[in-house]
């Protein structure tokens, strides 16, 4: 195993290059398929192995960009990108963000940040977690109900469609999500995004997703896509900033970019075999395993929570592949009968 | 305006401009705490790795570039060619019909 071991300069240490794939594969899985940064998998999977710290962060922004081009080219050829509707939510989360930091900075002047943002996070994991599976349970419920019922039970507006229906010019038709809405609406929940992600310290896919399906009302395949530009864009500032202050181990990056863009079109590739629905279910799943890990992190059980969000993440991959396998399988077979039939 | 009123601006901006400099010299100011990382290339040999130390040693500017063009170079490329691997196994990448 020693064969793979490649020195990193900048990080001034040995690592082996095959972990560096794996990680990146592991975490391009998940990505690809969430429309994640996957930051929350990376950091900690990297510093177990004896990355340090500050250029596990740098390093992982740095591949992340390029992972999310990607999974960007192949989500936008499946038609799941919206751009104006990104571009629009770019410009809430960027001034958010800087909102986010005022506001860090000032909880650390009354000597609050540390408590404060420990407990919002968890809360915050726990509470998107809880809604995306209430969500789910709902329809599902739903769905079974529709299934027994002579009628047809009538279906209750959304909270997504009732800001939609908020007239405050400009209104703007976003084509691929094809929905009409006030512009200021992804501005909006961009600007709240971002103050939320910078406050907690993260990158903010995991809040931008559900944000996108639940209070803008996107449909889940175009929030994966749509949020995967943002995370494009801010992977790419993230990697630059990070770049000049000199923690960026670019040949692990350039490693992690390698097991990573593969592991990005496996995710991206599933999501054509599985309903949005099923999606936001293994998207609660991952939330909650995030939030006990976070909560073991702040108990002091470092070691056991970075164990903790690696294994989870191999398995949520794991689960992925059988996925996408599942759904070759199944479409080669349509194609065969289709083709037989014809015959 | 006359010479020596223009001898008389440039002198108060010369001293707006060197007495904070001054200052500090005098030991009025707080030392610089800034911290510069530094690649060791001393045992290494010359390739990729060692180029990318080197332009880090040198300037972390156009190394914070390097790594946004490599990064974004390398996805487009992968991207674009991981493509055409997943088109030859045969699986269907047209649009997408969006199901919930």
């Amino acid at each position: 195993m020693d064969f793979f071991n490649v020195y990193l300069p900048i990080a001034d240490m040995d690592f082996n290059v095959l972990l560096l794939i794996f990680i990146g594969t592991t975490v391009g899985i998940c990505g690809g398929f969430f429309g994640i940064g996957g930051a929350w998998i990376v950091t900690p999977a990297l510093n177990i192995f004896g990355f340090p710290m500050p250029y596990a962060i740098g390093t992982d922004l740095a591949h992340m960009g390029g992972k999310s081009i990607v999974s960007t080219i192949r989500h936008s050829k499946f038609g799941n990108v919206d751009v104006r509707l990104a571009v629009s939510m770019i410009i809430g989360t960027t001034i958010g963000m800087e909102l986010g930091a005022t506001l860090v900075m000032y909880l650390e002047r009354l000597g609050l940040a540390e408590s404060v943002i420990r407990k919002l996070y968890v809360a915050f994991l726990f509470l998107i977690g809880s809604y995306v599976l209430k969500d789910y349970i709902s329809h599902t419920l739903r769905q079974k109900k529709a299934a027994t019922a002579a009628a047809p039970e009538p279906v209750r507006e959304t909270i997504a469609q009732k800001l939609q229906r908020i007239n405050i010019p400009p209104m703007i038709y976003f084509k691929t999500s094809r929905i009409r809405c006030s512009l200021w609406l992804p501005i909006l929940v961009g600007l709240i995004t971002g103050v939320v992600a910078s406050v907690l310290g993260v990158g903010g896919g995991f809040i931008r997703m559900p944000a996108l399906i639940y209070l803008i009302g996107c449909p889940t395949l175009v929030a994966v896509g749509t949020d995967l530009f943002e995370v494009m864009i801010t992977g790419a500032y993230g990697a630059f900033t990070y770049g000049i202050k000199g923690r960026v181990d670019l040949l692990a990056a350039m490693w992690m970019l390698v097991g990573a863009a593969i592991g990005a079109q496996i995710g991206t590739v599933a999501v054509k075999y599985v309903r949005g629905y099923s999606i936001r279910l293994l998207f609660a799943a991952t939330i909650f395993i995030a939030c006990t890990s976070v909560l073991m992190k702040q108990l002091e059980l470092t070691l056991a929570s970075s164990v903790l969000i690696l294994t989870a993440g191999l398995v949520i991959s794991l689960v992925i592949i059988i996925l996408l396998i599942r759904g070759i399988i199944k479409e080669k077979a349509a194609k065969q009968a289709g083709s037989q039939r014809i015959l | 305006m006359s010479g020596i009123q223009w001898v008389m601006v440039l002198a108060t901006l010369a001293t707006i401009l060197i007495a904070p400099v001054t200052a500090y010299a005098a030991g009025g100011g707080k030392p610089a705490t800034k911290i510069y990382n530094v690649a060791d290339t001393r045992h290494m040999e010359s390739g990729l790795s060692k180029w990318i130390a080197d332009v880090y040693n040198d300037s972390l500017l156009v190394f914070g570039l390097l790594v946004v063009s490599i990064m974004a170079s390398m996805g487009l490329v992968m991207g674009f060619g991981m493509d055409r691997v997943i088109a030859m196994i045969g699986i269907d990448l047209r649009r997408l019909e969006h199901h919930e």
